[in-house]
């Protein structure tokens, strides 16, 4: 076969590779739960960009947060982590249990905002 | 929806509880003066022994000869108030939100034991009812206020049932069992419900009389 043509599907195939793998966020409708061993409820809904949009947020780290002696950083962000680097599935110290720690950066600020879902369902949707 | 749940779940709900436990000190303990002031004598036969007897024998289904007389009922009332109990403190759900306001939690039990146990405590609702509208020596006791009773006791558990399945109106429903929840709670000190506090009591006061005045069996 000729090598121009070769080089073009290479060329393509790999540019649609790389276009693909450039939008995860976008295409992201639930919370990864995979790392539950026996997820009781269903995983959580969240589109992230349509979130931070209605949301107005503009920081990482308002839920990519940083603690460090039981403060938050202001201006560290964790968004290269998985929240469970950081959270066991069990209390330990200041650091809330994985689960705890879900619940409490969501369903907390949408107390205090009194905006956004906070029943179970609202999120866990059947 | 937002501020309406969060009044629901936060001032409400304390309201809730402290009039649940403040009322039941109160009635227990104003039962107890009344008892004091006009009824000394009982005093003279009330015994330890015959009202453990008494109220051993009566927590045990089938144990005493009405139990076996009213094999139905007894089998209804005993499912009834043990799920009745069980479920709601069990609940997984409920022990979340516990764990996120006090950071205590404890052991729950699997959400489809529980949607069975909550069918019992509905199904029981409505055997109460046909029984208080067909039974005659029940509707020879029974005013409006037992039918309210009822429906205070039965609205939580229809409620979580359409939260938890979330066929339509979750937000409603939700909002709903969280309201009629705390409205059981707050009833329970002040009506019918209180037999939930008096009737160790009340079993212990008989078994005495029985047992020390009488000479006879705890039936």
């Amino acid at each position: 076969m000729d090598k121009r043509i070769l080089f073009l599907i290479a060329v393509v195939l790999f540019s649609g590779i790389a276009v693909i793998s450039g939008y995860p966020q976008e295409e992201m409708e639930f919370l990864d739960n995979s790392v539950f061993d026996k997820p009781v409820r269903t995983p959580s809904v969240f589109r992230h960009e349509e979130h931070n949009e209605t949301a107005a947020i503009e920081e990482c780290n308002e839920c990519h947060h940083i603690y460090e002696n039981g403060k938050k950083m202001d201006d560290e962000s964790s968004e290269d982590q998985r929240c469970s680097d950081c959270h066991d599935k069990k209390d330990s110290g200041n650091k809330l249990a994985l689960r705890k720690a879900f619940h409490k950066n969501c369903k907390g600020c949408h107390i205090q905002q009194n905006k956004g879902p906070v029943m179970c369902g609202e999120c866990h949707r059947r | 929806m937002n501020s309406l749940y969060n009044f629901v779940s936060g001032p409400l709900a304390w309201m809730a509880f402290i009039i649940f436990f403040g009322g039941c000190l109160f009635r227990i303990i104003s039962i107890l003066a009344l008892v004091h002031k006009k009824e000394k004598f009982i005093y003279t036969y009330m015994s330890w022994k015959y009202s453990f007897r008494s109220i051993m024998h009566w927590i045990i289904p089938f144990a005493t000869v009405n139990w076996r007389k009213h094999p139905v009922l007894t089998l209804v009332t005993f499912a009834f108030h043990i799920c009745l109990i069980i479920t709601p403190i069990f609940l997984l759900s409920h022990i979340i939100l516990w764990d996120e306001s006090w950071n205590v939690s404890w052991w729950s039990l699997p959400d489809s034991l529980v949607q069975v146990m909550t069918l019992i405590v509905i199904g029981s609702c409505v055997f109460f009812l046909i029984r208080r509208l067909i039974a005659p020596e029940v509707q020879y006791v029974t005013s409006a206020s037992d039918y309210i009773i009822l429906a205070i006791v039965a609205a939580p558990f229809i409620t979580g049932f359409m939260a938890y399945y979330q066929w339509f109106g979750y937000q409603f429903f939700t909002i709903l069992h969280i309201f009629s929840g705390e409205v059981m709670l707050v009833a329970i000190p002040f009506t019918r419900l209180s037999h939930m506090l008096f009737s160790p009591f009340t079993r212990a006061y008989m078994g005495s009389e029985f047992g020390g005045v009488r000479h006879a069996r705890d039936w």
